[in-house]
Parts: structure tokens; C-alpha cells; sequence
């Protein structure tokens, strides 16, 4: 009777999927049908031998593209959700309109990106042969809750089976290893390097296994307590510069970024873990890495007039995201004007919740490259006065309620380059300006 | 003015340092020096010598560990809301004043300042509206929780407004002398700068400008509107 069922919700899946295409729907649907049609479908269909499944708050499309480039370049076929929905129903998606009727996925490697909180549905059906978690911070705490909460999430269902792939760095995720057998841990090794950015908050002040007090020296943190420490990475970046977005892994292997932020830093280090345990040949792996243009629209270049632009992606209700941006800002070369656009909070549900600019660190804008800070967006006030409180000069704050106006405003005749930083749910209200031409 | 920030590293989970920050700036543009202390676990305080306590929102387990630490104060609390002085707490942070918080592991007895338990259920995560008597317009705000409290006499807040269907409710918070508690979480006298007048004015027994806070007057109405566009308020409530 369930095979049936099966073949049935496969045809359901690529018949949906393959309309799909045509009309332009989302990713989630066939998958939606299917498990309608039979809620445990997953489990009837014979899985790749290697599943690799990446989750955490920020960086997982990004280390997903990453991984993928890497395998289909050592020659493995994937099936893999890069194109679509990261929930249990894109996930379902993925599987089954890849799948042979007789429900057999024939690809070598299975990858997939988990939104964390759905690991709770994904991982009872697809047991991961690896789960890279790349880090857990504050990240739209309206709609996910606490990072506490998230990582109690994937800690009870993450298989024991798997062998997790740690962000050493990140407290919370380094925990995680408590739960299966076997883990290898990445982390930034190199000199001098600030691995926490942004001093409004601490969320490494307790330990997050018997809550006593953390010592934190540098990167560093351990517990007196429990034990619980720093693992020394098994695959590290040991040397860095932001400036010429470069790293160096394992004191060996040199890459060059296209962007100089500390979460592509950690997205490439995690990608090179893997290679690493799937035996891959590492200088090739740098070598892939090197200059690997991402396609996922994190960053546009565009042409405001005859300034040249460059819009960054941070996600609202996630400082960790805004922090990098600033940082990223900060690293390049020459002064810049910067605009902030808060206008729509979420693209997926409504809130007025601004708390989370608190949590944001605009000191980091305090470095002598930003000529001018805008502020635009239907929260706009809200900016200013987080601004008011922090240490940036005023006197180079100006701001509007509306973003076209916001555009507009900027000098026509200045050099310095502009940085537009908002979230997915603004981006299109700054590139759909008449002024703003987009460039490849 | 002197004002005692408890907890500041370990209960701030949404920004709610932004409160002191904020009693602090409007103190100063209205000439009158304010200076802040900080304590967090085992560091000690002598409440009488403060005009104003504040303690702000976290996750479930740094709360119960706030908890612990804190009991040590109770006499000091009690003697100083008695008194009638100010002390403000939000989001999760006044669970720990009543008497008992139920999680899904155990039951913490709580400091029994207050009269009601906490039972931990799913999260409520809702915009609100709500509105005291002693304030002439409504707040708006955000809840974030787990903890729901038992009825209590002197709720702070009625609720107009609510945008999720959990934890549905008439009333929010307590007050009790000039102890305000709200589950409203993070910068909520940021946001509602007549609450950050009222709750000033209260401090320091004296009538303020609040010609600072001319853009936090924008932000509260902008905010205010959006609400409104769901919850559809009479006008007569606005004003
Ligand atoms: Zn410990």
C-alpha cells in the first residue's frame, strides 16, 4: 500500500515541481503536496551513502555553495536545496524530484541547508553522514526565540550517528559536540584577531553547560566548573587579513575572498573542513575557494549616478550580521558614505519590534572612513536615536523618513564610494531607484 | 540621581540596557547629574542609597541563575519599594518577585514579593498595545516569553492590543507601590517616551522638559500607527 503511496507522492512532487516552473512557484509546494500525501514519505526513499547537512543562524547558504562547488569539482553528483526552500518541505522537495520512481536517489552526495529550528522535522527522516552548524547568535529573536532555544532545538535532534562539524569560536555550537561521538572542530587561530565583534552585549558571560562563570581570554573561553573549553581546531585559519581578504589555513593553504568579513572567512573554513574529512586534495580545495564568486545576492554592485555602490545584505534582527557589514565597511580602502535602511522589518510577518538595534555596535562605524552615515526607512527615528547614543558623530548623520529621497540627497559630485547595508525585505525599495543602475 | 543596574551582563537580552541609558540622557538635558552602577553575580550593593533599580529581560536558564543570586537582596527590595521608591523590570525579570516559576524540569521557589506564580509554556512572541491609567496615551511594546503569571490584584498595564493568539489576556504586569513590572521587553522607555517622562518624573519628584525626546515622540507614533492598523483603535484611545 505505502509504495504505492510512495510513487504516487514522487510523481505528485515532479509533476508540481516541473509546473512549478513554468508558473514561477516557490520550492516548498511540491514537497507540501507530497507529504500530504504521505507525511513519512522521506523514509521510503534510499538516501546517498554521504549526507551532508549545514545549519546555524548566519553563513549556511553561503557554506552550502561553497561545499557544492567543491564536490561537483571532485566530480560527485548532488542533489541539493541551494535553490530553494531550506524547511522540511523544500528539503522534500529536493529528494523526491531528484529521486527515481522506484525512489532511489542515485546522486553520490545529498546536501542540504536546514533552517535550524526544522532540523527538529528534517533530521527524523535524513540522518546526517556530517551536520556543519556554523554558528548560533541572536537572530530574529521574534520568530526563533533565543539562541539557547534554537541550540536546545538541535541538540535533541541531531542523530548521534553524525559527525558534526563545529565552529570552535561560537560557545554555544562548540557545546553541541556533547551529544554525538564523533566531531572535528574549525576555528580562527590567527594572531591578533578579534573573533567576537561588537561590545554592546556578552553572551559569553555564563557557561552554557553548568552556567557558572566563563573565563574569556582573547578568543579564548573556558570553564573552571565543568571543563568545558576551546577545542583546538582540527582545521584553522592561522593567518588573516580583512584588509586584503586573504586567509591562510593550517599555516599552508592561502585563499583569496571576494569579500573581507569574518563570517566569509568562517563560511570558506567550514567548506574546507569538510574537503578535508570527505579527502579531498586541499590545495585544490584552496584552490576552488579561491576568488568563488557567491551567487546568493548578499552583495550587489551597483552605479548611483557616477558614484560607485555596493550593497551589503544584514539581516534586520540580527546584529552579529549589521556588526560584519560595519566591519566590512570599516577594512576598505579610503573613506565611503554609508546609508542604513530599516524600513520593513521582515518580509515573512509584520513586527515593530526595533529592540535588536540596541544590540548593534555603531561604534564600529566611529572609524575615520565614514564620511556620512544615512538613515532612511519608515523606522527611521528609531535609528536616530540609537544613534544619539552611541559614540558616532552627529554632525555626520543626516536622515529620511523616505528612502528615494535618502538617494537622492547624496552628492553627485563626491568620489568616495557608497555602502548601502539593509536586510532582503528593503533591498529592492534601494535598487528599483530610478538613479540606481545595477552592475555585473 | 543614582541608579542601580542589576545584572546587566547576564539579564539584557533585548536591549533593555537602553532604559537606564535613556533616564540617564533625559536626566542630563534637564541639568540634573546622574551616575550608574552595575553589579551582576556576587557583588554587592546597599539599595538605600539608589533613586531608581532597573533589571532587564533573558533567556530562561540566566534568569533562574539570577534568581539564585539575588535572594541574598530580598530584604533590601522589599525595604525599598516599601519605601516608595522607583524600580522598574522587564520582560522575564519580575518572574523572580513572585512565588513560585514552574519550568518543564522543576519548581523554583521565587522571592515572594509579589503574590502570583509563573508557569513556563510555549513562547509568546506578540506586538502590543497597552495603556495605565495614569498615562494619558498607550504603550506599544513587544513581548518575548515563556513564563505566564497568575492573576494578580494590581496589574500595571491594560492590554488593547495583541498580535498573536497565546497567552490572550486583559492585563499586563504588576505594579505595586512604585514598582513597575512589565513583560514588555527591551527599550520599552525608549519607545514610549511619555512612560520614560512619567517614570522620571517619579524619580526625581519634579516636573521635566522632554524636549529631548522629539524623535522618540516620532518613533512611538510611527510604531503606534502600524500597530493600529491591525488593531484598529477608536480614536478617543489615541488621545
Ligand atoms: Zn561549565
Amino acid at each position: 500500500m505505502n509504495r504505492i503511496k510512495v510513487i504516487f507522492s514522487i510523481i505528485a512532487a515532479k509533476l508540481t515541481h516541473f509546473v512549478g516552473k513554468f508558473v514561477g512557484k516557490g520550492t516548498s509546494k511540491p514537497g507540501q503536496i507530497a507529504l500530504k500525501i504521505l507525511p513519512d514519505v522521506l523514509n521510503y526513499i534510499k538516501l546517498p551513502k554521504t549526507i551532508i547537512a549545514v545549519t546555524g543562524s548566519n553563513g549556511k547558504s553561503s557554506t552550502v555553495n561553497m561545499i557544492y562547488h567543491l564536490l561537483e569539482n571532485n566530480g560527485l553528483s548532488i542533489a541539493c536545496n541551494n535553490k530553494g526552500s531550506n524547511q522540511l518541505e523544500g528539503v522534500t522537495t529536493t529528494v523526491l524530484t531528484n529521486a527515481t520512481l522506484s525512489g532511489k536517489l542515485k546522486h553520490d552526495v545529498l546536501l542540504i541547508e536546514c533552517d535550524e529550528r526544522y532540523t527538529k522535522f528534517i533530521f527524523k527522516y535524513i540522518k546526517p553522514t556530517y551536520c556543519v552548524v556554523t554558528n548560533l547568535y541572536r537572530d530574529q529573536l521574534t520568530r526563533n526565540g533565543h539562541a539557547e532555544e534554537v541550540f536546545d532545538v538541535i541538540r535533541e535532534h541531531i542523530p548521534s550517528s553524525t559527525h558534526l562539524v563545529l565552529n570552535t569560536d561560537d560557545i554555544l555550537v562548540s557545546l553541541l559536540s556533547e551529544k554525538t561521538e564523533k566531531a572535528s572542530w574549525y576555528g580562527i587561530s590567527a594572531p591578533n584577531t578579534q573573533t567576537r565583534v561588537g561590545n554592546v552585549y556578552n553572551d559569553a558571560v555564563l557557561c552554557p553547560s553548568c552556567k557558572s562563570k566563563m573565563t574569556l581570554e582573547g578568543n579564548d573561553y573556558s570553564c573552571d566548573s565543568c571543563g568545558f573549553h576551546r577545542h583546538d581546531p582540527d582545521c584553522a585559519v592561522t593567518s588573516l587579513s580583512l584588509k586584503d581578504k586573504k586567509i591562510t589555513i593550517d599555516g599552508q593553504y592561502d585563499i583569496s575572498l571576494m569579500t573581507g568579513s569574518l563570517f566569509s572567512f568562517y563560511n570558506t573554513l567550514a567548506a574546507f573542513t569538510v574537503s578535508k574529512l570527505l579527502n579531498f586534495d586541499s590545495e585544490k580545495t584552496a584552490s576552488l575557494l579561491s576568488n568563488y564568486e557567491l551567487e546568493n545576492g548578499r552583495l550587489t554592485r551597483f552605479c548611483v549616478n557616477n558614484r560607485e555602490g555596493t550593497l551589503l545584505i544584514a539581516k534586520h534582527e540580527n546584529s552579529t550580521a549589521y556588526n560584519q557589514c560595519f566591519q566590512l565597511v570599516t577594512s576598505s580602502e579610503g573613506s565611503c558614505d554609508v546609508m542604513i535602511v530599516v524600513d520593513q522589518i521582515s518580509r515573512k510577518y509584520f513586527t515593530g519590534d526595533t529592540s535588536w538595534l540596541w544590540d548593534i555596535d555603531f561604534n564600529l562605524l566611529c572609524d575615520k572612513n565614514v564620511n556620512q552615515l544615512i538613515l532612511a526607512g519608515k523606522y527611521v527615528n528609531d535609528l536616530i536615536v540609537r544613534l544619539s547614543f552611541s559614540d558616532f558623530p552627529q554632525e555626520k548623520i543626516s536622515h529620511f523618513e523616505d528612502i528615494n529621497s535618502a538617494i537622492e540627497s547624496m552628492d553627485n559630485e563626491a568620489q568616495e564610494p557608497v555602502f548601502v547595508i539593509t536586510c532582503f525585505s528593503d533591498q529592492m525599495k534601494v535598487l528599483n531607484n530610478p538613479c540606481v543602475k545595477k552592475v555585473k | 540621581m543614582r541608579i542601580l543596574h542589576l545584572y546587566h551582563d547576564i539579564l539584557n537580552l533585548y536591549g533593555d540596557y537602553a532604559n537606564v541609558e535613556a533616564i540617564k540622557r533625559l536626566a542630563q538635558a534637564n541639568e540634573v547629574s546622574c551616575t550608574v552602577d552595575k553589579i551582576s553575580l556576587g557583588e554587592d550593593a546597599d539599595f538605600s542609597q539608589y533613586d531608581f533599580i532597573f533589571m532587564g529581560s533573558s533567556t530562561e536558564k540566566n534568569q533562574k541563575v539570577a534568581l539564585e543570586d539575588f535572594r541574598r537582596f530580598s530584604d533590601q527590595l522589599k525595604n525599598y519599594v516599601d519605601s516608595g521608591k522607583v524600580a522598574l523590570f522587564t520582560g522575564n525579570a519580575f518572574e523572580i518577585l513572585g512565588k513560585t516559576i514552574k519550568d518543564n524540569t522543576k519548581v523554583h521557589n521565587g522571592l515572594g514579593l509579589l503574590d502570583f506564580d509563573v508557569v513556563e509554556g510555549d513562547r509568546v512572541s506578540e506586538d502590543i498595545i497597552v495603556k495605565a491609567d495614569d498615562l494619558s496615551l498607550p504603550l506599544v511594546g513587544y513581548r518575548n516569553k515563556r513564563g505566564v503569571i497568575s492573576s494578580v490584584e494590581s496589574p500595571l498595564f491594560e492590554v488593547l492590543y495583541q498580535n498573536s493568539q497565546k497567552d490572550i489576556i486583559k492585563t499586563e504586569g504588576v505594579r505595586y507601590k512604585n514598582l513597575f513590572c512589565t513583560h514588555l521587553i527591551g527599550p520599552v522607555l525608549v519607545k514610549n517616551p511619555h512612560f520614560l517622562l512619567y517614570i522620571s518624573e517619579l524619580i526625581l519628584n519634579k516636573e521635566l522638559s522632554d524636549d529631548s525626546l522629539k524623535y522618540n515622540q516620532l518613533s512611538y507614533e510611527v510604531t503606534f500607527n502600524e500597530l493600529n492598523k491591525r488593531a484598529n483603535l477608536s480614536d478617543d484611545i489615541k488621545s
